[in-house]
C-alpha cells in the first residue's frame, strides 16, 4: 500500500469510528468481499454476507452512506422486511402511504384518480440521507467493516478475473467484488459488461424537498397522522417530455420532482432546472406546496433500460447489483428501486455465499445469480414488464392523451346550458384532431399487452 | 392563507446543498471540440447548468451534483469532449434529504 493513500484511508477510518470503540489499525487487506457503494444494495448484501460470517468491506464515496443518494420518496416495504424481519419497524420511515394517485394535467385543467389504500403498511416515505445510514449501520452491527470517504476507482482484473479494488492509488485484493456503484457504474464498465447507455436509455430525475407543516400535509391531503400519500403527475407540467412529476409526503415536508428522459431535454432544448419551476407553478400542484419553504433539491440520473442494460450482472470475481445493473422498475404509475436494489444485493450475496463454499468465484460459479434474479418474485415483475420503457416511450402519451382526458372530462363535467351529448358521442368528438380512432385503440391494445 | 413561495433561482437552489471542494478537477473538457458540437447537450441535461455557452463552453464543476449525465449526453449527440468522474471520496455534494 502506498504511504499517500494508505494515509488517506486511516484518517477515514479514524473519521468513522469516532462513534464506536476505539480499533487497533486496520487493514483494508484480509476482507474476503468488496461490496463498492453502500446504497440499499451494497448495504443488504454486505449485511447477508456479514450475517455468514463474511469478512466484508463496504466502501462508499460520500461523506456517509445516503450522502450521495437521491430517489422520488418512496420504499416498498416487503423488501425491507425480508433483510430485516420485525426489526424492520426500525426504519426510519416518513409516513406509510395511504393515497395514491395520478393527475393528467393540461396548463389550466387537470384530471385525477385517487385510491385509498386499505392497509398502508405496505409501503412508506422515507428520506435516503437517513434511510441508507440506518441500512448501513444494520451491516455494520452484523460485522461488516464500513469505510467512507472512499472512491473506488478501479479493479484488478487477472486473466478476465476480477482479483479486487483499486482505491487512493492502492490495490486491494479480495475473493470477490460486488459492485452497487450507481447508473454511472464505472466498475461494471470497467469489466466490459456495459457499454455507455444511450440517451433515450436515462432520465433526468430533480425535485425539490419543501418543508410543510404535518397538521397542513394531513389536511390537504386528507390523512390521518402518519399516513402518506403519493402521486403522480403527467402532461403540461413537465412540459410534455417524456417523463412525469411526482410527489410524495415526507413527515414534515413534501417532495416534489419531476422525471424527464435525457433525449427529450437535451434535443428539444429545455433546460432541466427549469422544469422543476414549471411543476411547482402548476395550479393542482401550487396549491399543494402553498406556505412551504424550500429546503434541498436534489438530483439523479436514472437508467431505464432494465435489466438488459448489461450484457451480464457478473463476471468472473464480481456481481453488479440495484441501480448499476438496471435493478427498478418505472412502470409509469410507481416507481420502484430500492425494494429491487435490496433484493438483487440479497441475491448477489447469496450467489457469493454458495461460491465461497465451493470456494470458486469464477463466472462459471457465479452464473447462477441471473438465475436468482429471475426467480426471486419481487425482481422477475423487471422481466415481466421489460416491455414498458418502449411503450413509454411513446410520446402521445405525454401530450396527446394527458389533453384529451382533460377535454373529455371538461365536455363530461361541464353544464353551461348548450345542451349535453351523450358521453360516449362526446369522447369520440374530443378524439377528432388529436389522434385517430385506429392509432388511439392500438395505443391501448399494446398497453393492454405490455402492463 | 399561505402565500406561494417566490420562484427560485438555480443558484438559489444550489445554495441549498452542500458542497465540499474538490481540489481535483474531476471534470475536464475538451472545450475545443464544443466550437463543432451542433447540439449543446450538456447545457440542457444538467440539472446544475455546470455548463454554460459565452463565445465558448464554461464549465463550473463546483455545483456538480454528480448524476453523471452530462458524460452520456456529450459522447452520444455531443462533440465527446467531456470527460467525467466522480469527485474524491468525501468531497463533491453531500444530501441532508435525498
Amino acid at each position: 500500500m502506498g504511504e499517500r493513500g494508505k494515509e488517506e484511508l486511516d484518517r477515514n477510518r479514524i473519521n468513522h469510528s469516532l462513534d464506536s470503540p476505539p480499533e487497533t489499525e486496520l487493514s483494508l487487506e484480509g476482507f474476503e468481499v468488496a461490496v463498492v457503494g453502500a446504497g440499499p444494495a451494497g448495504s443488504a448484501a454486505a449485511l447477508t454476507l456479514a450475517r455468514e460470517g463474511v469478512q466484508v468491506l463496504l466502501l462508499e464515496r460520500g461523506p456517509f452512506p445516503g450522502s450521495k443518494n437521491v430517489f422520488g420518496g418512496r420504499i416498498y416495504s416487503y423488501a425491507v422486511k425480508r433483510l430485516m424481519g420485525e426489526r424492520w419497524k426500525e426504519a426510519p420511515v416518513e409516513r406509510f402511504v395511504r393515497k395514491e394517485g395520478i393527475t393528467f394535467t393540461t396548463s389550466d385543467s387537470a384530471f385525477s384518480i385517487e385510491y385509498e389504500s386499505r392497509d398502508p403498511q405496505f409501503s412508506f416515505t422515507a428520506i435516503r440521507a437517513k434511510f441508507d445510514k440506518w441500512l448501513a449501520e444494520q451491516a455494520e452491527k452484523a460485522g461488516t467493516q464500513l469505510v467512507s470517504e472512499v472512491r473506488v476507482d478501479d479493479l484488478t482484473v487477472e486473466n478476465g478475473q476480477v482479483k479486487g479494488i483499486v482505491a487512493g492509488g492502492d490495490k486491494i485484493p479480495t475473493d470477490a467484488v460486488i459492485a452497487c456503484d450507481g447508473t454511472t457504474t464505472g466498475l461494471a464498465r470497467r469489466a466490459g459488461l456495459v457499454t455507455m447507455l444511450e440517451p433515450h436509455e436515462i432520465s433526468m430525475g430533480i425535485k425539490d424537498v419543501i418543508e410543510l407543516s404535518s397538521d397542513r400535509i394531513e389536511e390537504r391531503f386528507g390523512l390521518n397522522p402518519g399516513e402518506g400519500a403519493a402521486h403522480v403527475f403527467v402532461g403540461d407540467c413537465t412540459g410534455g417530455l417524456r417523463g412525469g412529476g411526482f410527489l410524495y409526503t415526507n413527515r414534515e415536508s413534501v417532495a416534489l420532482g419531476l422525471v424527464a428522459g435525457a433525449d427529450d431535454v437535451s434535443l428539444r432544448k429545455v433546460l432541466s432546472p427549469s422544469l422543476m419551476e414549471k411543476l411547482k407553478t402548476h395550479p393542482r400542484v401550487q396549491r399543494l406546496i402553498r406556505g412551504g419553504r424550500t429546503i434541498e433539491y436534489d438530483a439523479h440520473m436514472i437508467p431505464e433500460a432494465g435489466p438488459g442494460m448489461l450484457s451480464r450482472p457478473f463476471t468472473g470475481g464480481m456481481l453488479v447489483a440495484g441501480d448499476a445493473a438496471g435493478h427498478l422498475l418505472n412502470s409509469g404509475y410507481t416507481f420502484r428501486g430500492v425494494d429491487m436494489a435490496i433484493g438483487a444485493g440479497i441475491a448477489a450475496a447469496q450467489t457469493i455465499l454458495e461460491a465461497r463454499k465451493k470456494r470458486d468465484y469464477s463466472a462459471r460459479s457465479l452464473q447462477v445469480y441471473e438465475r436468482k434474479l429471475r426467480e426471486e418474485p419481487s425482481l422477475k415483475d423487471m422481466y415481466t414488464f421489460r416491455r414498458v420503457p418502449a411503450y413509454l416511450r411513446n410520446k402521445r402519451l405525454y401530450d396527446t392523451y394527458p389533453e384529451l382526458i382533460c377535454a373529455a372530462a371538461e365536455a363530461v363535467y361541464r353544464v353551461d346550458g348548450t345542451g349535453k351529448r351523450k358521453i360516449f358521442r362526446e369522447l369520440r368528438a374530443q378524439t377528432k384532431g388529436r389522434v385517430s380512432t385506429l392509432r388511439l385503440i392500438r395505443d391501448l391494445l399494446s398497453g393492454a399487452r405490455t402492463f | 392563507m399561505a402565500e406561494a413561495e417566490k420562484p427560485l433561482t438555480l443558484d438559489q437552489r444550489l445554495s441549498l446543498v452542500s458542497f465540499t471542494k474538490d481540489p481535483e478537477p474531476f471534470i475536464v473538457v475538451n472545450t475545443e471540440l464544443c466550437h463543432k458540437c451542433e447540439k449543446k447537450p450538456c447545457l440542457y441535461i444538467c440539472p446544475a447548468q455546470v455548463y454554460t455557452w459565452q463565445d465558448q463552453l464554461n464549465y463550473n464543476i463546483e455545483g456538480c451534483l454528480e448524476t453523471g449525465a452530462c458524460l452520456i449526453v456529450c459522447h452520444k449527440i455531443g462533440a465527446k469532449a467531456i470527460q467525467w468522474k466522480y469527485p474524491s471520496g468525501g468531497k463533491g455534494v453531500s444530501f441532508k434529504q435525498g
